[in-house]
């Protein structure tokens, strides 16, 4: 017999089973005796939580039959992990409004990012029988529980549909009515929009571009500007000569009046940033969303590496402990689908993880060992491992005695450190000797800016590549200077402290501290630390990632199986077959940027101007000019100079909710004075470009192109395209396009003719979107060895998927004039499977016939493996670890003029007149009892997803999360109507009581509290759309916290925002504390209160 | 369909009964303590005539004469042979050995390479998929067998459970608790659904015991009555339906004269 329904089961007994009743079966077996030692009348069975629903649940199978042709693979946008997906378009396009619906949206199965733990099919594979699930070795559902032919997708990416077809989406441009932010508009031509940004507008009274630009070449304005001050040239002369030009006549080193029109946006910044706004406009201002994440954490690893290396990573597969730190990848950071399958298998086969985070994560959950750390704390837990491995000799001595990459090589070390390299204590910014400082060699020697070292073997200083291995610990004079190395700098900054003070700055016991260390040093290389923004966010962020960034310097750990990974592996995407990077007659951008980064305020004419320090704002002379929080503080102050016109894409830069003191920013954007043109390009009328003059109708990422990068967290090379499945809003535009159209009208360069050189130097337009982006697909399908030609059928597919995605809008005659002929097929290619993805190993294919799915390729087939070289990983850092930064110390906090450390440093959280906001070393009492941190939803990629009712069901608002202790103490019981007194505001929530976050610390998801997108009314040509109410599908009452069984969403209004109880800075009132060396808004350093409301209900 | 509470007349026992589901319970685990190598067991079942009687209307093969007497210690060594020690007679009696997609020693094709520690030769895995699958099941209950050598998809802990499972029901459906007796009957469907290997165990059973015959023929038994108790015992429950769980409409047997 098999299954019951199955009517070849026992044919010999079916006449039998006709006659043989369960009367007659029951006469039988009452002859029978219970088993003597018989079990089934003693089993207690537990059937509680044994299912009971009426209907099975199980295997379904009722499905529809499709093909390639119903399927287009592109790129999920939201959330910032960017997964590879597949389109499955619907077969009927509903009303017609739109190009077509999508019946549903799963992963690209030809990526690795989406179908762990299993591999992904070869790239070869025909997209006909991977859509259909036919390709062999792909599994079945049925018998295997997963099958190829959908990849892994996390519930935020399939609720993507919900932002594509949201009701609230912009439809036409925009013009306000009444004053900025006042939510009424009129629709009008996209002929009108462009002319009146470009020409300026009587009716709002705003001018035009036209008007407000102005460039000229840096090198010409300086040469003049030294003419001006060496009397050689009249002052009123070279005002009248560059007034049309320049910002300021008198501070001519502020740039181009070009550099007043500011560009906001997160994506398409090859496209847009690179190439119309930097060389096109000729202005430094286009900023991405840094500033409000973590460039502290990408700046605090930046600056300890020699390499390329902006973020932590391990190579999960191999590793057997895994200090996560302040980051929660089973939910985000390029986490869900992708790190949670590998994180969990990691566990089952042995691996140890512990979690460093005040907060009971996801991830903490799962850990061995679960670190509540005080929020800003970091550094000391870190410099307090630091004592314990040091002192205890656990240090990898032998790789830190390895002054250079060949003394490293020899030793089978992919990466080397600065320990051994000497530093020149007494000098200005106290910079690393070099050997033509110490004179070891002429300034003009092949070794003159060498490190110097003391060498083991002679205990002679000598240039570092010329020592196989160096002395650790030196403080001595050479030539009448002291210089000392980097490690006895390092080491004597560690211990400053005990391991049992370091302990009682991070609220941990010592005893901690030390089964930490002890198990981060106790496997070798297969130890690795994986942080992010939780150290991070805080106005001392920098130096608490600098700290741990150390720890695995002390072992060493980078680029080895199972260690540290860096692998910045892709393919070319800007250039090759076109170089897209490159604007013919373009323009070079010049001056000190808005967000004053990477310029040190003394060094600038303001400087003089504003009498010294302190400056009016701060500056961020050794971090990139990212700190977008300062935006808006700018604009208002005018400092350095005005903003005249703001661009702004609020897809990922939706500042009003996402900048600490967020709440501070609409005063500014209401203000036409400050900001006379302002123009939104957006797919709903959001929290931030609601105080547009204009808003412009953006298409959704399922409606356009982009290459969103990869996070360095992998072990083999991808490149992800993402392509216009499907057209909702007939008339949106991507941006890109409406600037090209600007920039025509402006006559300026990098659009239109002549604007793309390709490898033979012929020159291609830029008219469209597809003119740029089908280059940069056929750049990566070219580069290393390009990819197979698309088959006959393969391109008959790619234009039937396309023609039923986007019905009329899709021109294939186009798009095909955008490459050379005998590149198309190669681009559909790369099309046809959402991009290029490097096979695990070499010849994938033939081994992919023979094992199928579930093998794990990378680990079983040696020097055929892609993804390791030997015990290395294959894409290497292969660069020095800084212990010491001598870049660090080159810039100067711009309120009091001192240098910043070049050493890791526990710090307070400070304000920008150096007032402590959050002690850590000091001992001050903060302003109220409990330290409000934040953290992404599980449930919501960012501010962009809460427009899905699938997404506000699963949570409804978001909970405080209290500790038990702070709550009893309050009156205060799970479910209860709570006010968070944050000083300047408060706000009502919802209290949340459970054991999973720190005594004295409280926390909210963020993203909540909305004020756009649907959250309030708006008004349209007269017509007003009222704001989103509650919706739903189940008849139940709204969940109470950790009770989340089924529940209404409730309106796109709901819950609070975090980042509007924020505090301010004290100097600045108007934005939140900024991390002056890291550049990032500080998150986690607000105080509160919390009481019950009312009866609580 | 037959549910109808009418004990006296010619109608058949709804397979909701109470006394045909504590019926099914001794069988199963009677049939388990077989083949988990129970000789004791086996013996005093075939001394009572039981197998007799259902050989006789299920269609095993089964010759009277030797089922009524046997000699315990053989029937331990002639398990242990079939059962217990891997050598020329053994029969892996689990379901992972017998899965479909098992490589075989003579499928040149299959260059199998097993990710199990437990690998077993050539006749697939100890503790295979099967197993997990078992095991899933056991757990939606809390169950343990005590049978089966501690191998989840073994035969004997497979009655095991269904037999528990039975019993279970019973008291259930005594008590008037509808909703968890359908989720154990159902439990017990999708438990006999994974039973069809049972056809192949028995045919390679009856190769190896050619000489004794009584295993051959228990597991005959096994699989016969697994085989009706699918169709006509638990499979017919599911479609007789007899509470007012289901919509009305959707069941073709609806009785005008439901279960009181």
């Amino acid at each position: 017999m098999s299954s019951t329904d199955d009517p070849d089961i026992d044919t010999e007994s079916a006449d039998a089973d006709a006659s043989f009743t369960r009367r007659d079966f029951v006469k039988i077996a009452g002859g029978v005796g219970a088993v003597a030692a018989g079990s089934t009348a003693s089993v207690n069975l537990d059937t509680t939580d044994l299912w009971t629903d009426k209907e099975q649940h199980y295997v379904g199978t009722d499905f529809g039959d499709y093909g390639a042709e119903d399927v287009i693979h592109t790129t999920c946008g939201q959330c910032n992990t960017f997964c590879p997906i597949k389109v499955r378009l619907a077969d009927e396009s509903g009303t017609g409004r739109y190009s077509s619906l999508v019946r549903k949206l799963a992963g690209n199965p030809y990526s690795f990012l989406n179908t762990q733990p299993f591999s992904q099919v070869p790239y070869d594979s025909d997209p006909q029988q991977v859509a259909t699930g036919d390709l062999e070795g792909t599994g079945d559902v049925a018998g295997d529980r997963w099958s190829l032919s959908g990849a892994r997708m996390c519930l935020k990416g399939q609720a993507g549909i919900q932002t594509a077809f949201d009701a609230y989406r912009v439809r036409k441009p925009m013009k306000r009515v009444g004053p900025r932010g006042s939510g009424e508009w009129k629709t009008i031509s996209w002929e009108q929009a462009i002319a009146e940004i470009v020409e300026g507008n009587e009716e709002l009274g705003h001018p035009g571009l036209r008007e407000l630009w102005g460039y000229a070449p840096k090198e010409k304005v300086m040469s003049d500007w030294e003419a001006v001050q060496n009397g050689e040239m009249d002052k009123e002369k070279f005002d009248r000569k560059w007034e049309d030009a320049l910002i300021d006549t008198d501070h001519p080193d502020l740039g181009p009046k070009a550099n007043q029109i500011v560009d906001v946006g997160g994506f398409r910044r090859n496209f847009i940033r690179a190439r119309l706004w930097k060389q096109g406009l000729g202005s430094l201002n286009s900023v991405h969303h840094a500033g409000t994440c973590g460039i502290s954490s990408v700046m605090g690893n930046v600056r300890s590496f020699g390499g390329k290396k902006k973020r932590q990573y391990a190579d999960i597969e191999n590793c057997e402990y895994l200090l996560v730190w302040g980051t929660n990848p089973l939910v985000a950071n390029k986490g869900p689908t992708w790190l949670a399958p590998k994180l969990t298998n990691a566990m089952e086969d042995g691996m140890r993880m512990d979690v460093v985070d005040p907060r009971l994560s996801k991830t903490a959950e799962k850990a061995q060992q679960w670190v509540p750390v005080e929020p800003g704390a970091d550094a000391a837990l870190a410099m307090g491992m630091a004592r314990w491995i040091i002192e205890r000799d656990r240090h990898d001595v032998d790789y830190l005695r390895n002054p250079s990459k060949s003394a490293a090589s020899a030793d089978d070390e992919p990466t080397w450190s600065d320990a051994t390299h000497l530093v020149r204590v007494d000098a200005e910014a106290q910079p690393k000797a070099r050997s033509s400082d110490l004179g070891l060699v002429t300034g003009d020697a092949d070794a003159a800016d060498e490190f110097v070292v003391v060498d083991a073997e002679t205990g002679e200083p000598v240039p570092a590549g010329d020592a196989d291995a160096a002395v650790l610990d030196v403080d001595l004079t050479v030539g009448g200077e002291r210089v000392r190395s980097a490690w006895s700098l390092y080491r004597e900054r560690v211990f400053e402290h005990t391991v049992s003070e370091y302990a009682d700055m991070a609220g941990v016991a010592p005893e901690t501290i030390a089964e930490v260390a002890d198990e981060f040093t106790s496997h070798g290389k297969r130890a690795a630390i994986m942080s992010y923004r939780g150290p991070a966010k805080h106005a001392n962020g920098f130096q608490n990632q600098r700290a741990i960034a150390t720890l695995q310097h002390l072992v060493g750990n980078y680029d080895w199986k199972g260690g540290q990974m860096t692998p910045y592996a892709g393919f070319a995407t800007m250039s090759g077959r076109y170089e897209l990077g490159e604007v013919p007659d373009g323009h070079s951008p010049w001056g000190v940027p808005l967000l004053r980064g990477g310029v040190n305020y003394e060094e600038t004419s303001l400087f003089e101007r504003d009498d010294g320090y302190p400056a009016e704002r701060p500056w961020f002379p050794v971090a990139p000019p990212y700190a977008a929080q300062e935006i808006y503080g700018s604009a208002k102050d005018e400092y350095p100079y005005s903003v005249e016109a703001l661009f702004l894409r609020p897809y990922s830069n939706n500042h009003v909710m996402a900048v600490a003191g967020g709440d501070k920013i609409p005063e500014v954007l209401k203000d036409t004075e400050k900001i006379p043109l302002f123009v939104a390009s957006d797919t709903v009328v959001g929290d931030t470009s609601k105080y547009a003059d204009y808003i412009l109708p953006e298409p959704t990422y399922l409606e356009r192109w982009e290459n969103f990068g990869t996070y360095p967290n992998k072990r083999l090379a991808d490149e992800k395209i993402s392509q216009p499945s499907v057209k909702v809003v007939p008339d949106a535009r991507p941006f890109e396009e409406v600037l090209i159209d600007i920039w025509k009208e402006m006559d300026l360069p990098g659009v239109g003719e002549d604007a793309i050189p390709d490898a033979d130097g012929n020159l291609w337009s830029l008219d469209s979107s597809e003119d740029f982006y089908l280059k940069l697909v056929a750049n990566i399908a070219y580069d290393r060895e390009p990819v197979a030609d698309a088959s006959d059928s393969e391109l008959d597919t790619f234009r039937k998927a396309h023609e039923k995605g986007l019905g009329k809008h899709f021109d294939l005659k186009e798009w095909k004039s955008a490459v050379e002929p005998e590149e198309w097929r190669k681009v559909v290619t790369v099309l046809n499977r959402g991009g290029r993805f490097e096979e695990p190993i070499e010849n994938y294919d033939e081994a992919f016939a023979e094992h199928g799915h579930d093998y794990d390729y990378a680990e079983r087939y040696g020097d055929r493996s892609n993804a390791y070289d030997g015990d290395h990983l294959r894409y290497k850092l292969g660069a020095r670890a800084d212990f010491y930064s001598e870049v660090v110390p080159k810039g100067k906090h711009s309120y009091t003029g001192e240098r910043f450390d070049p050493l890791p440093k526990v710090e307070d959280v400070r304000h920008y007149d150096g007032s402590v906001q959050a002690e850590v070393v000091s001992d001050e009492d903060p302003e109220r009892p409990l330290r409000l941190v934040n953290w992404k939803p599980r449930t919501q990629g960012a501010t962009r997803t809460q427009n899905s009712p699938w997404l506000r069901e699963t949570r409804p608002e978001n909970p405080l999360w209290m500790n038990p202790e702070d709550a009893d103490e309050r009156g205060i019981e799970n479910g209860d109507r709570i006010e968070i007194d944050a000083g300047r505001r408060t706000v009502e929530a919802v209290a949340m009581v459970t054991s999973g976050i720190r005594p004295g610390v409280v926390g909210a998801m963020w993203g909540w509290g909305r004020e756009g997108d649907g959250a309030v009314a708006e008004t349209i040509d007269g017509k007003t759309r009222e704001a989103v109410e509650r919706d739903g599908h189940t008849p139940y009452e709204f969940d109470e916290p950790m009770r989340e069984e089924a529940a209404y969403a409730k309106g796109r209004d709901a819950g609070f925002a975090i980042n509007h109880v924020q505090p301010l800075d004290s100097e600045l009132g108007d934005v939140g504390l900024s991390d002056p060396v890291g550049g990032s808004n500080a998150q986690y350093d607000a105080f509160v209160d919390v009481t019950k409301r009312g009866e609580g209900e | 369909m037959s549910g109808t509470a009418d004990e006296g007349g010619d109608a058949d026992l709804p397979a909701t009964d109470p006394e045909f589901l504590r019926m099914r319970a001794r069988t199963y685990d009677l049939l388990s303590a077989c083949l988990d190598g129970d000789a004791g067991a086996l013996v005093e079942a075939a001394e009572n005539g039981y197998f007799v009687q259902l050989s006789a209307v299920f269609p095993v093969d089964i010759d009277p004469e030797l089922l009524a007497e046997y000699d315990e210690e053989a029937l331990e060594v002639g398990y242990d042979n079939l059962f217990a020690v891997p050598g020329p007679h053994y029969v892996p009696p689990f379901a992972s050995a017998h899965a479909a997609d098992a490589p075989r020693s003579d499928d040149a094709t299959a260059n199998y390479e097993s990710d199990s520690a437990y690998h077993a030769g050539d006749d697939g895995e100890l503790l295979g998929e099967p197993a997990a699958e078992f095991a899933e099941l056991y757990d939606a209950v809390d169950f343990e067998p005590t049978r089966g050598d501690g191998i989840p998809d073994h035969v004997a802990a497979a009655f095991e459970f269904l037999g528990a499972l039975a019993q279970a029901e019973a008291d259930r459906r005594k008590a008037g608790n509808i909703e968890e007796a359908e989720a154990l009957a159902d439990l017990q469907r999708r438990t006999l659904d994974r039973l069809g290997w049972l056809d192949e165990f028995h045919e390679r059973v009856r190769e190896a015991d050619s000489a004794e015959g009584a295993f051959a023929r228990i597991v005959g038994v096994a699989r016969t009555f697994a085989a009706w108790d699918a169709r006509s015992g638990i499979g017919a429950a599911e479609a007789e339906s007899p509470d007012d769980q289901r919509d009305a409409t959707s069941n073709p047997d609806n009785s005008p004269n439901p279960d009181p």
